[in-house]
């Protein structure tokens, strides 16, 4: 790479500073103002202020509706992450074995990937809608009666469902790439080995794909969490009864909408941790430790 | 251990690209064959059809005494070694070995045996327990080759398998891959594109050329009557001399041929010899000189001592036995009644 030599400060300085600012107003400061609100009880106006410490801590977890939340948030993260990459992982391998036609497949597979997270919940809101809905409809054809206004299973089968669609075309570009980056000779080395197609995919090619499959888990699991507000949102607003208030969506709701911003910002402190966490482990563990 | 016999075979891709046609080969139990030609010329495709990668478009494929063209890989009783040896890169060498057993459900023990006798025979016993990508270019070389001969199989196919090691690794790992078909006397089919290689390994060999069988026989046969100026052009380094007769005109017993072929070690310098060469590069090989020059205005090389004397221009002598006499449009050898 060519290095560039600066003569003094300002230039180097002046060149970093849009991304700096960009970085210190949207990301940095929001932080620092969610950790210092984490131990302050506000009045509703935001006129009042009182350093509690822990105190709104202590109260999330003596909060059985926090409580309810994490358990709720980790139900949703595993199944979108299962369902998207479970599909997506199928997917990828029916479309690395045709020889013709790749491409267009490709491309049409891709497409929910560009549709805004409201308008997929939208979407599926009105396929799921127990009144006008298509699926309802079919599946009281079966002897199910669907509505998820007032079934929690119901609720949270058709967040997840609403979620996973739209990242499975994600997962399903990055498993393609990585079906084809493993040499079609291991496959046929296997085949004259006497492995069958079934015994090929979880013997050889499910094995090397593990770089991309751990790529994909820590992503998922990261977009479930926190990039699904707008479905939520669109959909079940968290409800019914708590079924489907997942931690970034009470974080909107106890704040903007029930005002109480200590609690709000100690949610958001506890999020930012996992957040943390995760890219942590990403990090150590995914890039380093996953080879073969 | 089984013949393998490929009748009238052919292979045709979608959209009308023929590939390979009219291949018919009869290899015998036990025997060596290398399939040799420029790149593109179907000797790959050949290979894998055998194996059963590849659809058989026409004709039949029969491994002892069964036709093969629907049988999967898996049953065709071969093993292959790939160009990029294709070892599983997550499994031991060990597993690497074993996995063809394990899949055909030998016993434990059986499969213990087989590959520490394999491992015994290829001296990778003390790499078992790693990953292939912990040992160097010839160590996975010799997996490879272990996990076609832990399999006892049928046949081995060779699909270029030294390519990838530099020039002094590859010498020695012919002579391994030839002594170790000797001993496990088992049918062997080995592609190359490099003829020094076909030439060492093969029992019989078989030039392809456009997906078509220039000639077969074995290396000696090849070189001393080359069926066309394909074969006599490829087989032998360095390469035949093959000069449009009109470029030498007034050679005895000529007469028909409108090319003829020489090689450059039957070349010699005489001074009454019927051929003038002006010498225009010397390339000094240590024990020889090849020397390139113009006949008529036609390149033609010669080999000759490095300690002989040398000038500008060269007259050059033959035995006219060493002569090999073809027709130009056709490319076949014209004086096969000799």
């Amino acid at each position: 790479m060519k290095r560039t030599i600066f003569n003094g400060q300002l230039l180097p300085w002046l060149l970093l500073a849009p991304q700096l600012a960009v970085t210190l107003v949207f990301f940095i400061w929001p932080a620092f103002q969610a950790i210092r609100q984490s131990f302050l009880r506000e009045d509703a106006f935001g006129i009042n202020s009182q350093f509690v410490g822990m105190a709104n801590f202590r109260a999330l977890l003596d909060s059985a509706q926090y409580l309810n939340s994490l358990k709720v948030t980790a139900v949703f993260a595993v199944s979108v992450t299962v369902l998207s990459m479970g599909v997506a992982l199928i997917l990828a391998v029916a479309v690395d074995r045709m020889l013709k036609s790749q491409r267009p497949y490709t491309t049409l597979l891709v497409w929910p990937y560009a549709v805004a997270p409201a308008v997929a919940g939208i979407l599926w809101y009105f396929i799921f809608n127990p009144t006008v809905g298509i699926l309802p409809f079919m599946l009281d054809i079966i002897g199910y009666d669907w509505n998820h206004n007032t079934d929690k299973g119901d609720a949270m089968i058709l967040v997840v469902i609403a979620s996973a669609w739209k990242q499975i075309s994600y997962n399903f570009l990055f498993f393609v790439a990585g079906l084809q980056a493993i040499p079609a000779s291991l496959r046929e080395a296997a085949a004259i080995d006497g492995a069958g197609p079934v015994r090929r995919f979880f013997d050889i090619t499910f094995p090397l794909l593990s770089p991309t499959t751990f790529f994909l888990l820590v992503v998922n699991i990261v977009y479930a969490m926190f990039e699904t507000f707008a479905v939520i949102d669109s959909t079940t607003e968290g409800g019914p009864a708590q079924a489907t208030n997942i931690m970034v969506y009470k974080v909107y709701f106890d704040g903007f909408i029930g005002q109480n911003m200590g609690s709000s910002a100690a949610q958001s402190v506890v999020l930012m941790l996992i957040v943390i966490s995760l890219t942590v482990i990403q990090f150590r563990y995914v890039e380093k430790r996953v080879e073969y | 251990m089984a013949s393998i016999t490929l009748d009238n075979v052919g292979k045709v891709y979608p959209g009308d690209t023929r590939a390979v046609g009219d291949v018919n080969i009869e290899i015998a139990d036990g025997e060596f064959i290398v399939l040799v030609g420029p790149s593109g010329c179907g000797k790959s495709t050949l290979l894998r059809m055998v194996a059963g990668l590849e659809s058989i478009t026409d004709g039949e494929i029969h491994i002892g005494e069964r036709v093969v063209n629907q049988i999967e890989p898996a049953d065709r009783d071969i093993a292959m070694v790939f160009q990029n040896y294709a070892l599983y890169p997550h499994m031991s060498v060990r597993q690497n070995l074993a996995y063809g057993l394990k899949n055909r459900g030998t016993p434990k023990a059986e499969i213990e045996r087989r590959v520490n006798d394999a491992a015994e025979i290829l001296q990778i016993g003390q790499y078992l327990d790693r990953k292939p990508r912990a040992l160097s270019g010839g160590q996975r070389q010799r997996v490879a080759m272990g996990r076609a001969i832990v399999r006892e199989p049928a046949a081995f196919l060779f699909d270029e398998p030294l390519s990838n090691l530099d020039a002094k690794l590859r010498v020695t790992m012919r002579l391994e891959i030839k002594q170790l078909q000797k001993r496990l006397r088992t049918t062997s089919i080995y592609v190359t594109h490099d003829q020094l290689e076909a030439m060492t390994l093969a029992d019989r060999l078989v030039v392809l050329n456009g997906g078509r069988v220039e000639q077969i026989g074995t290396p000696l046969e090849l070189y001393r009557r080359p069926a066309s100026t394909f074969v006599a052009g490829f087989i032998g380094s360095p390469a035949m001399n093959l000069i449009p007769s009109r470029a030498v005109p007034n050679l005895p017993g000529t007469a028909h041929a409108d090319t003829i072929g020489i090689r450059p070690e039957d070349l010699s310098v005489t001074e009454d010899g019927p051929i003038e060469m002006n010498v225009s590069a010397v390339e000094e090989l240590g024990a020889q000189r090849l020397i390139h020059g113009q006949t008529g205005g036609e390149a033609i090389t010669i080999t000759y001592p490095s300690d002989a004397p040398l000038a500008e221009t060269l007259r050059l002598g033959f035995d006219r036995k060493n002569l090999h006499l073809f027709d130009s449009k056709s490319g076949a050898r014209i004086d096969k009644a000799r």
